[in-house]
């Protein structure tokens, strides 16, 4: 909440005239954070869960993809809770909760997916490798920037726009604005690639994490 | 047909050298290619069969493989190469208060374990009452598990892994916690379920309480089974050795 102030004062001069007509730059941005937030932490915790309870995976037979499948879908509650000050927000820009609303159910849905496909993936690395937390954050920190979070991707060039579109995050944020207050739009290839990386996502991870899992458990 | 089937499971270990703990180090070892993976054998080709109504004791040195033998035998670790086949419900008491919660009260601890366990939610949560009664900590119950003593979780541990009967018990050490009186206690209350049960595995130091209670016992051996055959026979070698 306070980093939304904070962002909000810092950015609304710069880029707040920048947004189309009909878009507030408040929920705008806090729509961003919000599923941000989403993302990183949900995905660095899935990742974590295992290897924090490695103590309970080596005395008891527990599917461990269950703590990470777990700890998406904690961070899809913390993601639904925080729609509430964001609505309020949108309401004081007088926006309203646009018709579309449910379709917020399926962005959540597949980020969900797509983080606990990420997570699975990067688990076994965080079992191995003490120091795979610090350089996944920096990585996170690459890809806040390469999403539209704070800033309308019209400021960027035509060249860093087809970058910043191929980032799934963009799509997701997209979907996510549109559908919750029309404060941005949507395409079809918006929703065709969020499922498709969400489903890419799963798929991955639970396939690298079957593959690995045997050879990494005797690591906890 | 044997109720647990063992086939020549072998157990490595795999141990990076230079103990390589971090992506950053296991850069610079690649680049200097100094990155060595050897392989610590634990258990090599251990075969075995326990039977309805046996107790199986194993027994062995710190570090033989004993511990590593249980874990596979829980599924815990999948084997690297043979197989394993039980035919029953297995409740593996390998360390006792494994996925307790500090922040978590008494009765959701108590919950959350048998889930763990794979027990029905229903049935333990109308018998969440009974297991702090036989723990002794039924006025501590709805407090989070941070204010119980040491003593108090170690019961409330044992009063709710030993609650439901299962086929097949797996034992790490007779697992005998808090007083006096408690520790009598539990120790018969683990004997009955073990006698209770279709088969019981224990890993035991003492060879006391083998003897009384094994019918069976198997020697590890730097992960080689060195003898197996009756416990009484299997003890006297073992204590043989030992002096």
């Amino acid at each position: 909440m306070l980093t939304s102030f904070i962002l909000w004062i810092v950015f609304s001069t710069i880029f707040a005239s920048r947004l189309p007509n009909g878009q507030r730059f408040a929920p705008y941005l806090m729509a961003g954070i919000l599923l941000n937030t989403f993302f990183s932490q949900g995905l660095v915790q899935s990742a974590e869960s295992i290897a924090s309870n490695g103590g309970v995976l080596t005395k008891i037979y527990v599917k461990p993809q269950i703590f990470a499948i777990s700890s998406a879908l904690a961070a899809l509650v913390n993601f639904f809770i925080g729609m509430i000050p964001l609505t309020i927000v949108a309401t004081i820009s007088g926006q309203q909760i646009a018709w579309t609303f449910p379709l917020v159910f399926i962005v959540g849905f597949f980020m969900v997916l797509l983080v606990a496909g990420l997570g699975l993936s990067l688990s076994i690395l965080f079992i191995r490798f003490d120091d795979t937390r610090n350089i996944v954050n920096v990585l996170l920190l690459i890809l806040m920037y390469l999403t539209p979070i704070f800033y309308p991707i019209s400021v960027l060039s035509p060249r860093m726009q087809s970058i910043v579109r191929l980032n799934p995050m963009t799509s997701f944020l997209d979907c996510f604005r549109w559908a919750f207050s029309n404060n941005a739009v949507s395409t079809p290839r918006d929703w065709i690639y969020i499922a498709l990386s969400g489903l890419l996502s799963i798929w991955m991870g639970t396939y690298l994490f079957k593959k690995f899992w045997p050879r990494t458990v005797a690591m906890l | 047909m044997a109720l647990i089937q063992v086939e020549n499971v072998t157990f490595t270990y795999r141990v990076l050298r230079n103990r390589t703990g971090s992506i950053k180090e296991l850069f610079r070892d690649l680049v200097h290619g100094r990155v060595r993976i050897t392989n610590y054998v634990a258990l090599k080709n251990v075969s075995f069969t326990v039977e309805r109504g046996e107790v199986f004791a194993i027994l062995g040195r710190n570090g033989a493989g004993k511990s590593t033998l249980l874990k596979v035998l829980a599924q815990v670790l999948p084997p690297t190469s043979g197989k394993t086949i039980v035919n029953g419900s297995i409740a593996p008491m390998i360390e006792l208060g494994a996925g307790f919660h500090p922040e978590m009260t008494g009765a959701e601890n108590v919950l959350f374990y048998s889930a763990l366990m794979g027990r029905n939610i229903k049935s333990v949560r109308a018998r969440t009452g009974a297991i702090g009664d036989w723990a002794g900590v039924t006025d501590h119950m709805d407090f989070p598990l941070r204010a119980f003593s040491s003593g108090m979780v170690a019961r409330l541990a044992f009063s709710t892994a030993t609650d439901v009967q299962p086929d097949i018990l797996l034992i790490d050490e007779i697992l005998s916690v808090g007083d006096a009186e408690f520790k009598a206690k539990s120790k018969n209350r683990l004997i009955s379920l073990i006698h209770g049960g279709a088969a019981a595995i224990l890993v035991s130091h003492d060879m006391n309480a083998v003897r009384e209670l094994a019918t069976r016992a198997m020697w590890l051996d730097a992960g080689e089974v060195k003898m197996m055959g009756s416990a009484a026979d299997v003890v006297a070698a073992y204590e043989a050795s030992q002096a």
